[in-house]
């Protein structure tokens, strides 16, 4: 690459680290303006919605639950919610407060699992975490801790950690017994320790002065910070139900990429921490609100860099919200509703630890699948990933190649894209001339 | 020495033809043997972390692309001491996301949760397709690998 002082130049980054999947990242500047920004993915991505054509509505948790080793819970779950309104079935409140406990254990190791491992070295001068670890242990060691907090709830309620196996449609194969629920009190509390202190480690990081204009999508549940569903809502006044949503909400292909791209009414828009933050902390319990006042986040975070702190701060709400429900558990019985297929379509919303997951199946009468569709975070946030790296490379035009590529990186890693969920392995690449 | 000492983690995706390998030997080893805890499948060498913490024994078995032919058993030790940045490096990694093995273990020892030794049993692979089923070759080398990796369990309990 050429420096800044050259008016004509491409940027090429290929393979940018600690982002989910494989994909490329190209910049390309003419006459010391830029001209493209665009990061593709190569791979197609559409093959499991063909997977599940043909297959019993039944086996769509399970099937959906391998698209990404980190959110297998949230492609679960949202594909549960989804065969359950195709199908007119109704699960009992008890169900659903332990999918939203078992969905606290999937956030809180995917939260930790970014803030320590994929994103805190960007602010620290690490080439990675294996790097942070051997300069920082006891850091990373907190970090390790919350992790194994989290895989602990999502062993316990659903039998493992990494694609659990007791989720079905209507519920649960077996309800966990009350006292091994219970023994996860304690951790719990000490995870919220440690999310405590990770708000206040990452509040300290020096952040880019950034300010975005994002159009946030979120879920909004009646009277709780969402997570397990409710009803998609945005920055700009929409207040729809998800079947509304799913028909707003347009994917496209674009010829250099094998993902598709969303556009709500034909803009593009940001789901993931950033925007349930600013639509939803009001509904943050007092632990989570007072982190967050006490590390200097306002009501609204536009700040994309400062996503690590929004993500700590759910942290501190996923460990929280885990400790009311465990002490309010009781064992759902039946462990699940009776599932019975009827033809229909069905659409379920969830808010995925990357953002808002939608999926939408139609099913005939014998519960065979007929079309599905899938909506990942990713896919629906890559528009506004573009608009923050032409910002960024716009605002960097004078940095050397390397430092322009790492910072376009970490442009990247603030939305933690899960590219495997959009495309299964994206390769990044940024270029420049 | 206690059951507990010995993980056997396999890593793959079972929809991905040949990359079902792991998961498929660690099942039927934990199927087979009461002395070993399978902690897989897993879909990362980072999904490692905080399940082979001061293992005695770990054995990580996934599928490669090396060039050897396919079916091919190799065992390797993953090893700080001898190990560089190279091929093991990014063993396992799908991802981007992704810390190799070694990583994994450079991280864990500087938190103090690494297991005594690490082996990675590897077969190779040549269909990956999301989707596709498992070819001939690496279905016929599933014998040789769980071989493979109750050979290192065995001796590791001699060692005891």
């Amino acid at each position: 690459m050429t420096h800044g002082a050259n008016r004509n130049r491409t940027v090429s980054a290929e393979g940018v680290a600690r982002v989910e999947g494989e994909g490329s990242l190209r910049v390309v500047v003419h006459d010391g303006t830029v001209s493209d920004v665009s990061l593709d993915i190569f791979e197609p991505p559409r093959y499991f919605e063909a997977m599940l054509v043909g297959r019993h509505f039944s086996e769509a948790p399970d099937i959906t639950a391998r698209i990404c080793g980190i959110c297998p819970v949230a492609y679960q779950l949202t594909a549960c919610s989804a065969m359950e309104d195709a199908a007119g079935i109704v699960v009992s409140d008890r169900v659903q407060r332990l999918r939203r406990l078992l969905y606290c254990g999937e956030w809180i190791q995917s939260h930790a699992l970014h803030v320590y491992l994929l994103h805190a070295p960007d602010f620290l001068n690490c080439q990675d975490a294996v790097e942070l670890a051997e300069r920082e242990p006891g850091v990373i060691e907190r970090g390790l801790a919350l992790k194994r907090t989290g895989n602990l709830i999502m062993e316990t309620v659903g039998g493992r950690s990494i694609h659990p196996v007791n989720v079905r449609v209507g519920g649960f194969y077996s309800a966990p017994e009350a006292t091994a629920i219970a023994a996860l009190k304690v951790p719990l509390e000490r995870a919220r320790d440690e999310a405590l202190a990770t708000v206040r480690w990452v509040a300290g990081f020096d952040f880019p002065d950034v300010n975005a204009s994002y159009r946030f999508v979120a879920l909004r549940q009646d009277g709780r910070y969402a997570i397990d569903g409710g009803r998609p809502i945005s920055s700009d006044g929409l207040d729809v139900t998800p079947q509304h949503f799913s028909e707003l909400s347009v994917e496209e292909h674009v010829a250099r990429s094998t993902a598709l791209h969303a556009r709500l009414d034909g803009r593009s828009y940001l789901t993931g921490p950033l925007a349930r933050y600013s639509l939803n902390q009001h509904l943050l319990p007092d632990v989570a609100r007072e982190a967050a006042r006490d590390a200097g986040l306002a009501d609204t975070c536009v700040n994309p860099f400062q996503s690590i702190v929004v993500r700590a701060v759910e942290l501190v709400f996923a460990c929280d919200e885990g400790l009311r429900l465990v002490a309010e558990y009781e064992p759902p019985a039946p462990a699940a509703a009776e599932a019975v297929a009827r033809a229909g379509t069905g659409t379920g919303v969830t808010e995925a630890p990357r953002g808002l997951l939608l999926h939408q199946y139609e099913i005939d009468g014998e519960g065979n699948i007929v079309r599905a569709r899938i909506m990942p975070p990713t896919s629906q946030n890559q528009l506004t990933i573009e608009e923050d790296l032409r910002r960024v490379v716009e605002g960097g035009l004078d940095l050397n190649d390397d430092d322009l590529r790492w910072r376009c990186e970490q442009a990247v890693r603030n939305h933690d894209p899960c590219i495997s969920c959009a495309a299964h392995f994206l390769d990044l690449k940024v270029e420049r001339s | 020495m206690s059951a507990r000492d010995i993980v056997v983690a396999g890593l793959g995706n079972v929809y991905r033809g040949d990359d079902a390998i792991g998961p498929m030997v660690a099942g039927l080893l934990a199927m087979t043997s009461c002395s070993v805890r399978d902690v897989g499948p897993l879909a990362e060498p980072l999904d490692l972390l905080g399940r082979f913490d001061g293992a005695d024994l770990a054995v990580v078995i996934d599928a490669v692309r090396s060039g050897a032919p396919s079916g091919s058993v190799h065992v390797l030790d993953v090893d700080l001491a001898s190990s560089s940045d190279g091929e093991l490096d990014q063993a396992g990694v799908t991802s981007t996301h992704g810390i190799g093995l070694v990583g994994v273990l450079r991280l864990a020892t500087a938190v103090g949760r690494a297991p005594r030794r690490m082996v990675l049993v590897a077969v190779e692979g040549t269909v990956f397709e999301l989707g596709a089923t498992m070819s001939d070759e690496v279905r016929a080398a599933v014998p040789k690998a769980l071989q493979a990796v109750t050979a290192l369990i065995e001796g590791n309990e001699q060692c005891a």
